[in-house]
């Protein structure tokens, strides 16, 4: 029997992850037109996960998309987290996803054509168990492969979430462990245990969907997912559609197994630099915040979890409820909102 | 042919060590960096070559945010740094020990209830915080948390004549936490220049659990 393909062996190595620069990007959309439209309720301008838009008093659409290289060398794996990590913008504003169309870039004389397939299928896998469908797709011919999906999810206007709604003196969750793209980079210099490489692979292909659902039991003023600019950026981003401060307590941030050693030892992503310079002066680091723990607060996340900005007095229940619904969900309470003080982020 | 000389002076300047990471990309020569440095005495110098722009940015930024200032010299494509021993980045850290939280006996929190250290005039009592404030940064143990409020908010303003202490503290490690009610109250929200502009649950838990309580 051949070998499986590895579809790791098909990037860089050592590559960089896919990103564009966030201030690369600000600079590009700041050129472009502002689009307004009543119906609108969410557009490009506060950085947040997808578009929404009104259809009436009891509907909205959320449409968004997301696609990029392969994060593992398993086709169906790849499959799997790049769906849930496009599925999840429509968490992370509240809603739940409807269908979905398959967006892929692969070169069939370099790659056989079953990995194609398998690709497919554990996007499908993925999407069916959010409840969605897979309506059709695109294919470009393209090395090395991308595979990601566009979605369309729905919500109720009065429970859209968005990253401007974090209110001071609210508490900070986050729902998945840091360091995805230290295991993956550790993965390809050598540097991860099998096991602590199969727990990032696991916790990637995890839905964001309970959360979704909690944000509507428990009217979590702010939510955003942590994705390619790290969880300092995300956090910056909501700090600043929301008009805030965050407070950060560096020791109460999941690690996922290997992160930080992995990071000791320089294995850092390209990305990670990029989002460091990116949050700059705005993140404040307290003195004894070790150097490694600084970069992973910038780690680049793929399928990353929800962070969302929640009423004290709900925290606990939320949290409870959480963790009995999805119990592989590394749930923490890892900070404060605090009012638009000299730095969007402290953390400490 | 190599003659061995007993009367030539033994080298002198800085010992020095050689990485070349020609021919490596990204993270490579940071790890292959990172490695060199955990066996660099003190005082030693380092040089490390690479071709690969990306990772001299990133060497850089990482000799930069652990406190050293590498020299940085090119020749074509060709990048050479010079470094110290970074002395931010410590080694072989255990992540839950480097930030944890429990109080120790001789932690202490500082509480500024007023612009003025205690009553009388208060041309005398500005000057005295900030004497005291002065004297503060200067203790061999800091204190964990500056809590501010009712008119002590004031003091956090870019116009207060300790807001560059108060900067200074906050750089050395110290959490100076802001009573946002008072920031309203004073509508000063514009003017804070240092700080958290945190509420009261945060500050009576910071006061509450403090292992003791400093009111200059």
């Amino acid at each position: 029997m051949d070998k499986p393909f590895d579809l790791l062996s098909t990037i860089e190595y050592g590559g960089c992850s896919a990103k564009l620069p966030a201030e690369l990007l600000s600079e590009v959309l700041k050129e472009l037109p502002v689009v307004l439209d009543p119906k609108l309720m969410v557009d490009a301008g506060t950085h947040d996960d997808a578009g929404v838009y009104r259809l009436d008093g009891k509907r909205a659409l959320i449409f968004t998309t997301d696609f990029f290289p392969p994060v593992c060398s398993d086709p169906f794996e790849f499959g799997e987290i790049a769906a849930a990590n496009a599925l999840s913008d429509i968490y992370a504003m509240g809603g739940s996803p409807l269908i979905a169309l398959n967006l892929m870039m692969f070169s069939a004389e370099k790659i056989p054509l079953e990995v194609f397939g398998e690709i497919l299928r554990g996007g499908n896998e993925k999407v069916t168990e959010a409840g969605a469908l897979i309506v059709g797709g695109h294919t470009l011919d393209d090395h090395p492969p991308k595979y990601g999906l566009a979605v369309l999810g729905m919500v109720h206007p009065d429970q859209l979430i968005t990253n401007a709604g974090a209110k001071p003196g609210d508490h900070l969750i986050l729902t998945k462990r840091i360091g995805s793209g230290a295991l993956v980079s550790g993965q390809k210099n050598g540097l991860a245990g099998p096991d602590e490489y199969r727990g990032a692979i696991e916790q990637m292909k995890q839905l964001n969907r309970a959360g979704a659902e909690m944000a509507a039991k428990y009217g979590i003023s702010g939510m955003t997912d942590i994705t390619g600019f790290g969880l300092a950026g995300h956090a910056l981003k909501m700090a600043v559609a929301s008009g805030v401060s965050l407070r950060i307590q560096a020791a109460s941030v999941p690690l996922l197994p290997g992160a930080f050693r992995i990071f000791e030892k320089g294995s850092i992503p390209g990305a990670t630099f990029r989002n460091r310079e990116y949050t700059g002066d705005q993140v404040h680091f307290t003195r004894g915040v070790v150097y490694s723990m600084k970069m992973l607060m910038h780690d680049a996340q793929t399928s990353g979890g929800l962070f969302m900005s929640v009423n004290p007095d709900h925290v606990e229940d939320l949290v409870n409820d959480l963790k009995t619904s999805e119990p592989e969900l590394s749930v923490a309470v890892i900070g404060e909102v605090l009012s638009k003080s000299p730095r969007r982020i402290y953390v400490e | 042919m190599s003659i061995f000389d007993p009367c030539k002076p033994i080298n002198t300047t800085t010992p020095m060590k050689t990485v070349d990471t020609t021919g490596l990309r990204c993270p490579q020569p940071l790890i292959k960096l990172k490695e060199a440095l955990q066996s660099l005495e003190e005082g030693n110098r380092l040089t490390v070559i690479t071709d690969n722009d990306t990772s001299l940015k990133n060497m850089v930024a990482y000799l930069k945010e652990n406190g050293v200032d590498p020299e940085v010299t090119s020749e074509g494509k060709l990048h050479t740094i010079l470094t110290g021993r970074p002395s931010g980045d410590l080694e072989g850290v255990d992540p839950a020990a480097y930030c944890d939280n429990d109080t120790r006996a001789n932690d202490y929190a500082v509480c500024i209830k007023s612009e003025w250290m205690g009553e009388g005039d208060p041309a005398l009592g500005k000057l005295l915080m900030e004497t005291f404030l002065e004297n503060l940064k200067l203790q061999e143990q800091l204190p964990t948390h500056i809590v501010l409020y009712n008119s002590g908010v004031n003091l956090a303003t870019r116009q207060s004549p300790v807001c560059s202490s108060l900067t200074e503290l906050e750089e050395l490690g110290t959490r100076i936490m802001l009573c946002g009610t008072c920031v309203d109250h004073y509508g000063v929200q514009y003017d804070i220049a240092v700080g958290m502009i945190s509420n009261m649950v945060s500050l009576t838990e910071i006061l509450a659990s403090a292992g003791h309580v400093v009111y200059p």
